[in-house]
């Protein structure tokens, strides 16, 4: 039976009223279509080769042009951007707000990437800080925590974690192949950091909605860190032991919350884990095949066992 | 002859629609509560993330037991004997995922996923291995032939008898790798391709007719996108090459391996086909062929330059932000000013609980991704050097000038 059909039975049974059966069954045959969401992707490709356009255009021809006119247009566009969000918005609330406007987001994307071109730009051109990018990224932070919190904007939001991880002397899509104890250190502080800021101000009330983005970051941040201590040869048993924790409390929560990718985190990340530190002298091949044979039969059962206590039979 | 059955199917498909409502308001609890009680198919299916774990560790059981029961062969080399257990190995998987399914009722639930997707790398192993063997096999191109041939037909069977789009894709991979055994000619080579595809979409178009607002139109939905996608991108000289991107930036045109003729029949199809595909998806109502089709008319102008031997510019990404921000300002101003902003049963206003949490999603990946971009790099130390480097936070925004 196609979903027209039931729709039809429903309204006869008087589970959907005329009004309910006439929409729904609208939105199943596409009346009307949205296009929220090309519109949006539209949008966000846009601004991002806007920008990629604007700071490659800047960085070749800066001399040509000259620095006036650099900053001037940069300045401009950063300050239309600005100004558009600033007049546009409705006054701040600490829970989830809508956008004014389709728009909107990326506008104050544009604006926030083209502060990034504009602090770039200074600072090669005119060293005001001494070299000192440290200081220019955490200035960023701070401006693009305002913006998303101001704004209810989860773009931004990343734009300041990535900020902040910058900050810390951590790419987390560029990890480094060869441990590096500092960068590991830094990586954990980071994870501690936004993830107790994250908490904070969910406790706060201050936009609530945004927690999730901060614990998915959290997660993986941290637990690539754990792994990497964890595949050191000498002193991984603290990482080790940090890596089970770290899981236990990842899976708690993906199951109390019924948030299963903390589950997958923790059952992927701590599998990789144990499995590297149990398998590192182990040279016979059979060992190995037998090892991940077994404990991937347990672990099956085990996400099995996970996913018919929380799952539904559809 | 799908292994759920059409009634499953729709039924499945009816709960994703409720949970979608429901989402957004249109049904309220107590009605949700009701009709999805009047929805059950008795299949078993899980989260996505669940379903990818158990996806991995599905396939990390399979191959240690073919590494288990590989050991001893490969201490003894037998090619023969190697390549029939890879053979049985593929039928043993392709019945494990028959098996779960009929006894377990899993449904997208990555178990099964995991062994079908497996029976189809044993059946090419075993195959390649078999024609390796005993010093007779044929040359290469009848091997990655018959490989591909397989891989192909059983992909297409798997897409066929669970559903699994995927499948398809690994079906459409396969054939790029058949008419190397026809022909040494590239340009030959990209007309078979682009030729199959355009059979398949053929194919899928009439098939579609008839099933206007079931299931198979959603699964037939993202075949017929991959497919144009396919065809697109094998008549497409400039993004079908191995030195695709120092091409793509300098601007050069893959030109010298083809004829004139075939090159430029090429370039107007590529100009020819977005037009094609957006009529259709939007005539449709069919949203991954709309995107498709945007997709590959964006790709139709990043790639016209150097189709043409034109010189990039370093504003050219400029023109095309401002044309994708001025196309969807002007469609979303159109829509809006319909009236209850409908035009032609098109809006830009959101009407899916899907949609919000596809761009909840998609900014928190952003978010894991954007470090990269603000990798900080060392900082040149003479003033005369240019605009060089970038640290200061912003996706997109700072690396590398």
């Amino acid at each position: 039976m196609t979903i027209l059909a039931r729709l039809e039975q429903w309204k006869e049974q008087g589970a959907l009223s005329a009004e309910q059966h006439a929409q729904l069954s609208g939105l199943a045959c596409g009346e009307p279509f949205s296009l929220f969401v090309e519109l949006n992707v539209l949008l966000y490709a846009g601004v991002l080769a806007f920008v990629g356009g604007l700071g490659w255009t800047v960085s070749t021809w800066s001399r040509q042009i000259g620095d006036v006119l650099v900053l001037a247009v940069l300045t401009a566009i950063l300050g239309a951007c600005f100004w558009y969000c600033f007049s546009r918005a409705a006054a701040w609330c600490p829970a989830a707000t809508s956008s004014p406007s389709l728009v909107f987001d990326y506008v104050l994307y544009l604006g926030s990437l083209t502060w990034s071109v504009e602090i770039a730009y200074i600072e090669n051109r005119f060293h005001l800080l001494s070299g000192q990018w440290d200081l220019y990224l955490l200035a960023t932070t701070g401006l693009f925590f305002f913006l998303a919190y101001r704004f209810d904007n989860r773009f931004v939001l990343s734009l300041a974690l990535s900020s902040l991880a910058g900050w810390f002397g951590l790419t987390i899509s560029r990890w480094p192949r060869h441990e590096d104890a500092t960068y590991r250190q830094y990586a954990v502080l980071y994870s501690l950091v936004v993830g107790l800021g994250g908490t904070l101000l969910r406790q706060r009330g201050w936009k609530p909605h945004f927690f999730n983005t901060y614990l998915n970051v959290v997660a993986n941040v941290l637990f690539w860190a754990l792994l990497s201590g964890v595949f050191q040869h000498e002193g991984y048993g603290i990482w080790f032991l940090a890596l089970l924790l770290a899981c236990g409390l990842s899976l708690a929560w993906g199951l109390t919350q019924r948030q299963f990718a903390f589950v997958a985190y923790a059952a992927v990340y701590g599998y990789i884990g144990v499995s590297s530190l149990l398998l590192r002298h182990v040279t016979d091949s059979n060992g190995v095949f037998a090892y991940f044979e077994i404990t991937g039969v347990a672990m099956l059962l085990m996400l099995v066992l996970i996913a018919r206590r929380f799952g539904r039979q559809a | 002859m799908s292994v759920y059955g059409a009634a499953a199917e729709e039924t499945m498909r009816a709960r994703r629609f409720l949970k979608d409502w429901a989402g957004e308001g249109f049904l309220n609890e107590a009605q949700y509560q009701r009709l999805e009680q009047e929805t059950v198919s008795g299949l078993r299916t899980t989260n996505i993330f669940l379903r990818i774990v158990l996806f991995f560790f599905t396939l990390v059981i399979v191959g240690s037991a073919a590494g288990l029961f590989f050991a001893p062969f490969l201490l003894r080399p037998s090619q023969q004997a190697t390549a029939l257990l890879f053979v049985v190995f593929a039928a043993v998987c392709y019945a494990g995922a028959e098996g779960v399914v009929s006894q377990a009722r899993l449904y997208r639930f990555g178990i099964e996923e995991a062994f079908a997707v497996s029976s189809v790398g044993f059946l090419c192993a075993g195959i390649g291995v078999a024609l390796l063997s005993n010093g007779n096999s044929p040359k290469p191109e009848a091997t990655g032939f018959l490989i591909s041939a397989a891989g192909a037909i059983l992909s297409l069977w798997i897409w066929h008898r669970f559903g699994l789009p995927y499948a398809f894709l690994g079906a459409m991979i396969f054939v790029i790798f058949l008419p190397a055994y026809w022909t040494s000619s590239h340009s030959a080579q990209h007309v078979i391709v682009a030729a199959f595809y355009a059979v398949g979409l053929a194919a899928v178009a009439a098939a579609r007719s008839s099933h206007r607002f079931d299931y198979l139109d959603d699964a037939y939905s993202l075949v017929e996108a991959l497919l144009w996608l396919g065809v697109y991108l094998a008549i497409n000289l400039q993004l079908s090459s191995l030195d695709l991107l120092p091409r793509l930036w300098s601007g050069t045109a893959a030109s010298a391996e083809f004829s004139r003729p075939f090159f430029w029949i090429t370039w107007v199809l590529t100009w020819c086909l977005p037009p094609i595909a957006l009529t259709r998806g939007v005539r449709r109502k069919d949203r991954f062929v709309i995107a498709v089709g945007a997709v590959i008319a964006v790709l139709t102008l990043v790639t016209n330059k150097p189709y043409l031997g034109w010189p990039r510019h370093t504003w050219d990404p400029m023109l095309l932000g401002i044309v994708l921000s001025a196309v969807a300002l002007f469609i979303r101003r159109w829509l809006a000013r319909g009236p209850g902003g409908v035009r032609h049963g098109f809006t830009a206003e959101r009407n899916s609980g899907r949609f919000k949490q596809w761009m909840d999603a998609g900014a928190t990946v952003i978010g894991l991704a954007a470090p990269q971009a603000i990798a900080p790099t060392p900082q040149p130390a003479s003033p005369d050097h240019g605009f060089g480097g970038g640290d200061s936070g912003g996706g997109g925004a700072s690396s590398d000038y």
